[in-house]
């Protein structure tokens, strides 16, 4: 599988000559299977850039189909919907597997027919996309087979809220996507079935929004620092941890000196043997 | 008065190397009196760096005082509010103007800020905010200034604004398409219409009023700021988007002599050079049209100071 990254923000674009390095873009990564399957985890800004992309193959002819898997619904993870050229181009097919009624009376079509209303978008509804768009609702713990890959959903903590994981696999190989997890009590550990979800995988993408400096001044708001991603990625020994979903705040020097301190925090945990690759706007990684 | 541009960009932002000297922040204008609170037209991404700068003034210590006014609701009109700093500091006063809707705006805003879209909603948020619906034709007062405002041709409708303050005035006209070929409001409309039929006699009225309107908005203004999302080219081909384009953006300018025109609401996809390149195209269209108003088009940065200093 290939694994593209499109977004790599937190919270809200961050454009400017700051950022040009690791990119602006909010969250959004690509996965593709070696049959050419295409699952998109996120559609924050980055899924805009994606879609222009996919114009040029089956996309642009209204003959693609991919699946979208949604860790939730904050707007920097479905704020690029209403630009993702594909939805509208009819005969694109496409299904969104993300969290179920959670705390909330809507269900998640309702949720993202509400970033359509016309108040806010001139797309005015969901239903004027001219490409297929169908939503479910993808369990705690549930397992499905889409694209050619095998999905596993996992909810994780995330504020006041929570975010799904997923962990992706295909033909022994897996990627786990794990951002905007944050723990409910600074500092604790991740729980013994969060790192069960992690173990062993080729590469875990892990929430380091913060350093353990700007956690201090922002519980409960329900991210990571690179600590926490190190100290799981140590926990589930996976073989390559990826760090992602930047601070808006952060320039790139602060994210280069955030990646070597993330380095150092997997060294001391022991970790030595996991190669640590930051998230950048463009950047591909093969398993 | 001083006039700050936060964010310059249409429709999404676009952060990246080729549009990182324009920038990629969507919409947001920060007007400064001389003395006196900031009038800020638009929350785009831009409010968002406009937030940390003010944190360091009045706004940190819950002191301060700003008005916001909203050309219209569409995202990148007001996905900076969230992330506006002052919110967040109880003391700190914010009266935020948009056009009223079927919906009380305050409902609007709090639709935006709440779960399961957005971790804090409106009423945790620590500053007043108070919401006041505004009407094409309103005149009211922000301190000292005076701001009046006029419809625009874009979808479920937005406003033009006008400031004066300082013996200048400073006039927003974005979100809007030409007033000319397509009337637009809260229809929607799938496909492009043809630009070329000639209009019922009802529809070419009403927007012939709309144009007058904003011409008369924009009389003698010191500063003109318009919607040049397109080309001439790309608006032939989405007319029903609701952009418009810098030969519009002249003509207006020219009819009703405003004293400086700066393009703006650039789109995603023009780079800086493509930027650079349409300034300096339309600098040569003034000049061989003997124009007398100055041309910008606004960047992230840009700075004019207008009126008495």
């Amino acid at each position: 599988m290939k694994i593209r990254f499109w977004g790599v923000r937190g919270s809200i674009p961050a454009p400017g000559p700051d950022t040009i390095r690791y990119g602006g873009n909010t969250s959004c990564v690509s996965v593709t299977s070696a049959s050419g399957g295409l699952v998109i985890i996120d559609m924050g800004t980055g899924l805009m850039h994606l879609g222009n992309s996919l114009l040029g193959g089956p996309f642009g002819k209204g003959q693609g189909r991919a699946s979208i898997l949604l860790s939730h619904t904050h707007w920097d993870h479905i704020q690029g919907l209403g630009f993702f050229a594909p939805v509208f181009v009819g005969g694109n097919r496409f299904t969104v597997w993300g969290p179920g009624p959670h705390g909330s009376a809507e269900t998640l079509e309702e949720i993202l027919e509400g970033q359509m209303d016309p108040n806010f978008s001139p797309l005015q509804t969901l239903k004027n996309f001219s490409a297929t768009f169908d939503v479910r609702a993808a369990a705690n713990g549930q397992t499905f087979e889409t694209e050619g890959f095998t999905i596993t959903a996992r909810e994780h903590p995330h504020g006041t809220t929570t975010a799904l994981a997923f962990r992706i696999e295909e033909a022994g190989r897996s990627f786990v996507y794990a951002s905007d997890v944050g723990q409910p009590v600074e500092g604790a550990p991740p729980s013994p079935e969060a790192i069960a979800f992690y173990r062993g995988a080729d590469v875990l993408l892990h929430d380091t929004t913060y350093r353990p400096v700007d956690q201090e001044s922002r519980r409960n708001r329900g991210f990571s620092t690179y600590e926490d991603a190190a100290a799981a990625a140590v926990a589930a020994n996976v073989k390559r941890l990826v760090t992602f979903h930047y601070d808006q705040d952060f320039t790139d020097d602060d994210v280069d000196t955030l990646v070597a301190s993330c380095r150092a925090a997997l060294d001391a945990r022991g970790g030595t043997a996991i190669q640590l690759v930051p998230a950048r706007e463009g950047d591909e990684l093969e398993l | 008065m001083k006039v700050r541009f936060w964010g310059v960009r249409g429709s999404i932002p676009v952060p990246g190397k080729a549009t990182s000297r324009y920038g990629g922040n969507t919409s947001c204008v920060e007007v400064r009196p001389r003395h006196g609170a900031p009038i800020i037209i638009d929350a785009g991404t831009g409010l968002r760096r406009l937030g940390k700068h003010l944190m360091e003034e009045a706004f940190r210590d819950g002191l301060g005082n700003a008005s916001i006014l909203i050309s219209h609701t569409h995202w990148d009109h007001v996905q900076g509010l969230p992330f506006f700093a002052p919110l967040y500091r109880a003391g700190n006063h914010v009266d935020i103007f948009a056009r009223q809707r079927d919906l009380h705006l305050e409902a609007v805003f709090s639709a935006q800020n709440r779960a399961p879209y957005f971790p804090v909603p409106l009423s945790a948020m620590q500053a007043e905010m108070r919401f006041h619906e505004v009407l094409e034709g309103s005149h009211f007062e922000i301190g000292t200034a005076k701001v009046s405002c006029t419809r625009l041709n874009h979808p479920w409708v937005a406003i033009a604004y006008r400031v004066e303050v300082d013996g200048a005035s400073v006039v927003y006209c974005s979100d809007t398409a030409p007033m000319t070929e397509v009337l637009l409001g809260e229809k929607f409309i799938a496909k492009a219409p043809s630009i070329d039929e000639p209009l019922p006699s009802d529809v070419a009225a009403e927007l012939a009023q709309m144009r007058a309107g904003v011409v008369h908005l924009a009389r003698d203004a010191d500063l003109l700021i318009y919607d040049t999302q397109f080309s001439r080219e790309e608006y032939r081909q989405r007319p029903h988007w609701g952009h418009s384009h810098p030969d519009d953006a002249i003509a207006i300018a020219r009819e009703a002599r405003a004293k400086r025109l700066c393009l703006f609401h650039h789109a995603p996809a023009r780079s800086d050079d493509d930027n650079d390149k349409i300034l300096a195209q339309y600098r040569q269209v003034i000049t061989a049209q003997h124009d007398t108003f100055e041309l910008h088009s606004a960047y992230e940065g840009l700075e004019l100071v207008l009126g008495n200093e």
